[in-house]
């Protein structure tokens, strides 16, 4: 066996996808992973918040290829064009029980479980030859996909007892003081106002309203290309702007939101109030020091970084760690230097074929 | 899709091969090459827009947005072939276009994705195989242009002057006249492919005689004093451009006789000017198209479709003809449409057909007529013999 992912999350399901449609073997692929769920860590977060849609479009899937994407599926399901028509004016949105449900599915057919190992990686050295993984061996090819490494709580929330972040499970108290300006926090919103609560949003900035988490040219080279070329300086400021947290422009957020207004339900504040319970949608911690097994990568490599990213190729490849014999690739979150929207199902993929495309060049595998 | 310039470009060329094979077919069987000259523009306007417009007001792409921008180009490749001068069956062109259209639908959406994992990482980019593409549509192209080339017949120029006839064209040549070339005596022509343009012809048995070659073209003639017909047609199709025929003086010729061509194709009279003769312009078991001729002081009929004959007689204009302006005879179908009839007369005659019918439907004749403008006729309209007018 040549070829690992370590984290069997969806970023590693759908790079394990993409190693199989390249002709790689369930045998040929060690998968180590706590979960034999890929999505069970986002199924719980998408029921924390109480997620009916996802923000992806017809090919926020985890197959390597666009299409058949999920419009396509659900059209041949419904018998019916409107998911493929809804798709070309991009507003097809798959339901969070259909896009489980092709996970499901996948992961029944791809030979997931066969490759899948019971095992945390803790760290991964770089040998001759490849890379060893925490005494399961050495690797010559190795996609890291760690996923987050764990909930961020503003620090001056810290300890507060009426404290709950979005991702964990929580009911909702008379008065809510929601922390955030992303999609979770908009969910949460929505959420809270429809179990009768009060609402107050605390945030430190408008929100943005992007359709996706970034804007659109940045799934493809149209985008990347230029953000490529940045220098290091340039590239994580422009990271920054990215990923300053933003929500759908739509009615299905504006029209309850100003109505609650007109009832007094529903402020904005600057700061955290005498609320019942306080709800941080602010997100996950960042930065490869969050993570300790890209922390020990980092400091046992001497690994270039700059601010909280790890310095990768375009590709999401390790420079200092890959070449024409081996590679080490991060996907998900820790690959946002290579693609600002790493951490969502496109940027997986795209990952994902960079990394199949080394694994393929290497004459040694 | 975020297309780069690249990926758009090599996603065009990608989806414009199956085109082009389709137009090379088509060229083949039918010998002609305006699917290929449709396909080359089709590409033109293409690459234009998608390097001047395209690629710079549209950072993101939907998909809905194919429809408005294949209108738009089906638009700008319609007008450019009206132009150019491209002789296509219009609704055949644009089944072209929208079959292409529609192949590079397919391909964008389903086909590319799923040959080219990347593909809309790579903005439409198809690497290898967009440089195949591009080789293959661009020798593609080539190769038909140099055949193209290669079959165009010579171009012989008849130098200013007065040229003894009859002239008698026995290979497949465009003959074509300096201001001032006159052929005195007629045109025969006996080979099939022939153009004539900018000629004059005065005097002749027939002043163009075409009996049986296929694919003649006369456009920009000029005839006079011609003994019979001034352009005589039998067992071919024709295709008569902006001619002027002068039949003043000729109790029995006609100005344009188009005769015995059904099942050779359709003919067309576009543009012309005729004066006098008995009939201006004449079809018997034809189809032709006659359109924006001006036709006037017939002594029998100004146009007449007759003898089992079909097509279509729009937007002429017709004067003084003498007993019947338009005439649709003898199991003809006719679709008469938006010509002008200004003072047709009786011609004296006790025959009730002839007492100066604008339009006249004959002898078991149908005839579809639409916003004619009638004036100064003694009879606007009517049909004898079970014949049957539809307004």
């Amino acid at each position: 066996m040549s070829v690992a992912i370590v984290g069997s999350g969806l970023a590693g399901f759908t790079a394990y996808q993409t190693l199989r449609r390249g002709g790689l073997e369930p045998g040929e692929i060690a998968v180590f992973g706590t979960d034999a769920d890929p999505a069970a860590v986002w199924r719980q977060r998408a029921a924390a918040i109480r997620q009916r849609e996802m923000r992806s479009e017809s090919d926020g899937h985890c197959l390597p290829t666009s299409f058949p994407g999920l419009s396509f599926r659900a059209s041949v399901r419904r018998r019916s064009p409107a998911p493929l028509l809804a798709s070309l004016a991009d507003r097809f949105h798959p339901t969070v029980e259909e896009f489980l449900a092709h996970v499901a599915r996948l992961r029944e057919r791809s030979g997931w479980e066969r490759s899948l190992v019971p095992a945390r990686i803790g760290r991964a050295r770089a040998v001759d030859g490849g890379f060893e993984l925490d005494g399961h061996g050495v690797f010559a090819h190795v996609l890291v996909a760690p996923g987050h490494p764990g909930l961020n709580v503003p620090d001056e929330l810290r300890g507060d007892p009426r404290v709950v972040h979005s991702y964990e499970p929580h009911d909702y108290a008379p008065t809510v003081t929601v922390v955030g300006a992303g999609l979770a926090a908009a969910t949460e919103w929505l959420n809270a106002l429809a179990a009768g609560s009060e609402v107050v949003s605390v945030r430190r900035r408008e929100p943005l309203r992007l359709p996706l988490n970034v804007p659109r040219e940045y799934f493809s080279r149209r985008g990347l290309a230029p953000f490529h070329r940045l220098g290091p300086e340039e590239r994580a400021a422009r990271l920054r702007a990215l990923l300053a947290p933003s929500y759908p422009p739509g009615r299905q957020f504006d029209e309850p939101l100003e109505r609650a207004a007109a009832e007094g339900r529903f402020r904005v504040d600057a700061s955290v109030n005498g609320s019942a319970q306080v709800i941080c949608a602010t997100g996950f911690l960042r930065g490869y020091a969050s993570d300790p097994l890209l922390a020990r990568l980092v400091d046992e490599h001497e690994l270039v970084t700059h601010d909280d990213w790890i310095v990768l190729d375009p590709d999401g490849a390790v420079p200092a760690l890959s070449d024409g014999t081996r590679t080490l690739a991060l996907a998900g979150a820790p690959a946002q230097w290579a693609h600002p929207a790493a951490d969502t199902l496109a940027g997986a993929k795209y990952v994902a074929h960079g990394f199949l495309r080394r694994v393929k060049a290497c004459r040694t595998r | 899709m975020s297309y780069t310039l690249r990926g758009r470009v090599e996603s065009r060329l990608g989806a414009l091969v199956a085109v082009v094979a389709a137009a090379l077919v088509l060229t083949a069987a039918e010998h002609r090459w305006w699917p290929v000259e449709a396909v080359g523009l089709m590409l033109g306007v293409g690459l234009a827009l998608d390097v001047v417009v395209y690629d710079r007001a549209f950072r993101y792409q939907p998909g809905w947005a194919a429809v408005p921008l294949g209108a738009l180009e089906l638009g700008a490749l319609v007008g450019l072939m009206h132009a150019a001068g491209v002789a296509a069956p219009l609704w055949q062109a644009v089944a072209l276009f929208a079959g292409g259209w529609l192949v590079a639908q397919l391909l964008g959406h389903a086909a590319f994705p799923l040959v080219r994992l990347g593909y809309a990482e790579d903005g439409g980019e198809l690497g290898r195989y967009g440089v195949a593409a591009a080789a293959a549509v661009g020798l593609a192209l080539a190769g038909a242009g140099a055949t193209a080339y290669a079959q165009l017949p010579p171009v012989v120029h008849l130098a200013a002057g007065v040229h003894q006839g009859p002239l008698v064209i026995t290979r497949r040549e465009v003959l074509e006249g300096r201001r001032g070339a006159v052929v005195r005596g007629g045109i025969v022509v006996r080979a099939n492919d022939v153009t004539i343009k900018n000629v004059i012809v005065v005097g002749g048995v027939n002043g163009i005689t075409v009996d049986g070659p296929h694919g003649t073209v006369l456009d920009h003639v000029t005839v006079s004093g011609a003994q019979l017909d001034g352009i005589h047609v039998r067992g071919a199709a024709v295709m008569i451009h902006d001619c002027a025929i002068d039949m003043l003086g000729n109790r029995y010729g006609q100005g344009i006789d188009i005769s015995y061509t059904m099942g050779y194709g359709m003919s067309m009279v576009d543009g012309c000017t005729i004066v006098g003769g008995m009939e201006g312009i004449a079809t018997h078991v034809s189809m032709t198209e006659i359109a924006h001729n001006q036709v006037s002081r017939t002594s029998m009929n100004a146009i007449s479709m007759t003898e089992m004959s079909m097509g279509t007689i729009r937007q002429n204009d017709v004067q003084s003809a003498l007993g019947v302006g338009i005439y649709c005879n003898d199991r003809s179908m006719c679709d008469i449409d938006r010509n002008t009839v200004v003072g047709t007369r009786p011609d004296g005659s006790q025959d009730p057909a002839r007492r100066g019918f604008g339009i006249l439907a004959s002898f078991q004749s149908e005839a579809d007529v639409r916003d004619n403008e009638l004036e100064a006729n003694p009879v606007p309209m009517g049909s004898v013999t079970n014949s049957l007018i539809r307004r």
